[in-house]
């Protein structure tokens, strides 16, 4: 069911114009990520900065862009959110996996896990979650955004143990 | 050499072609040298200019895309030479003005002089070049056009006594244009 909800994510942004995905690996996001690199349409960065810096550098050439990372890189990413993407008004999507979202999940993810919405209000972000039920409707909120010149955010819960 | 000669020395070979500048004095002294439409200020984000620079790249292949990048700029994104070094993009011309130091908060050291930025370029597939002296730097220039990127040009430079103002655009004009300019041809 996760498989295929993934994937047809990825179908769907596609189809609606997303032409470059970069970012970092994270678990949550396996296989939409490894979807994508089975379709040559993803670039793996060191870093998420580096990813949103690729991203907009391909926004700018008019290519429409999206930046994956676990909510730990959404973290690190603050400042280059606020000083690149949001100061530029550059649209691009976001598509963060949520790890510390079940209590009892890795101990390195508790925290940073548990402030995530906190860190996503304060930016003043516009962010939805997806699942399995939704996914249709909010990544097609997504697109519009950035059709209107808005970057935004897709999280996904992280909802299962390794 | 300080910056803003060195700098002038590479815009003198440079026509419409788009550029990406680091924050700080290299911004703010390519605002004063030559303010044009494709110039992407990048007035905050540290270290994001080559990665800037990559998207651009990419995106447009039939453009030569130069990047105006700082040692303290790119040691904080190092990362970024093996992925454009895995690319490969042959349009990109990476240029760093390594002072060897973090001028625009007040000079303070980096790392520049122990690790030597044009060796990590050499191994991350780039063609390496460094210029210490104008002449030297005008001879690198001349020999661009020929060779396939990833290229990158370190030029040594002293630091300067008067400072440039800041970028007074602001940024999404900075954006809007340079997405314009980026349309035409060159």
């Amino acid at each position: 069911m996760k498989k295929a909800f993934q994937r047809s994510v990825f179908d769907f942004l596609v189809k609606n114009g997303i032409k470059n995905f970069t970012g970092v690996p994270d678990s949550t996001l396996n296989h939409f990520i490894s979807y994508g690199l089975s379709k040559k349409k993803i670039i793996i960065s060191t870093r998420e900065e580096e990813a949103i810096g690729i991203a907009v550098g391909m926004t700018l050439s008019k290519s429409s862009s999206l930046v994956f990372m676990q909510n730990a890189g959404f973290a690190n990413s603050l400042s280059t959110i606020t000083s690149l993407v949001q100061l530029y008004k550059i649209p691009i999507i976001f598509l963060i996996g949520w790890r510390g979202f079940l209590k009892n999940d890795a101990p390195e993810h508790y925290k940073i896990g548990k402030i995530q919405p906190d860190l996503i209000k304060a930016l003043q972000l516009p962010t939805k979650i997806i699942s399995d039920k939704n996914w249709e409707k909010n990544c097609s909120w997504a697109i519009k955004k950035i059709r209107n010149n808005q970057p935004c955010a897709l999280v996904i819960k992280r909802e299962f143990y390794d | 050499m300080i910056r803003k000669e060195a700098m002038q020395v590479v815009l003198d070979e440079i026509k419409n072609e788009p550029i990406i500048s680091a924050n700080g004095y290299i911004s703010r002294d390519l605002f004063e040298l030559k303010e044009k439409n494709t110039n992407f200020y990048m007035i905050g984000s540290m270290g994001l200019a080559s990665s800037i620079g990559l998207g651009v790249a990419i995106k447009k292949p039939q453009k030569r895309i130069f990047i105006f990048d700082g040692d303290g700029n790119i040691l904080m994104n190092l990362g970024s030479l093996t992925t454009i070094g895995t690319l490969k993009p042959k349009n990109l011309v990476h240029v760093i003005f390594d002072n060897n130091s973090h001028e625009s908060t007040g000079g303070q050291p980096t790392n520049s002089n122990k690790i030597q930025i044009s060796e990590l370029a050499k191994i991350s597939n780039y063609h390496v070049f460094v210029a210490t002296k104008k002449f030297q730097l005008k001879s690198i220039l001349k020999q661009l056009k020929k060779i396939p990127g990833p290229i990158m040009i370190v030029i040594k430079i002293k630091n300067s006594q008067k400072h440039s103002h800041r970028v007074s655009l602001d940024p999404p004009i900075i954006k809007n244009r340079f997405m314009k300019a980026l349309l035409e041809k060159n």
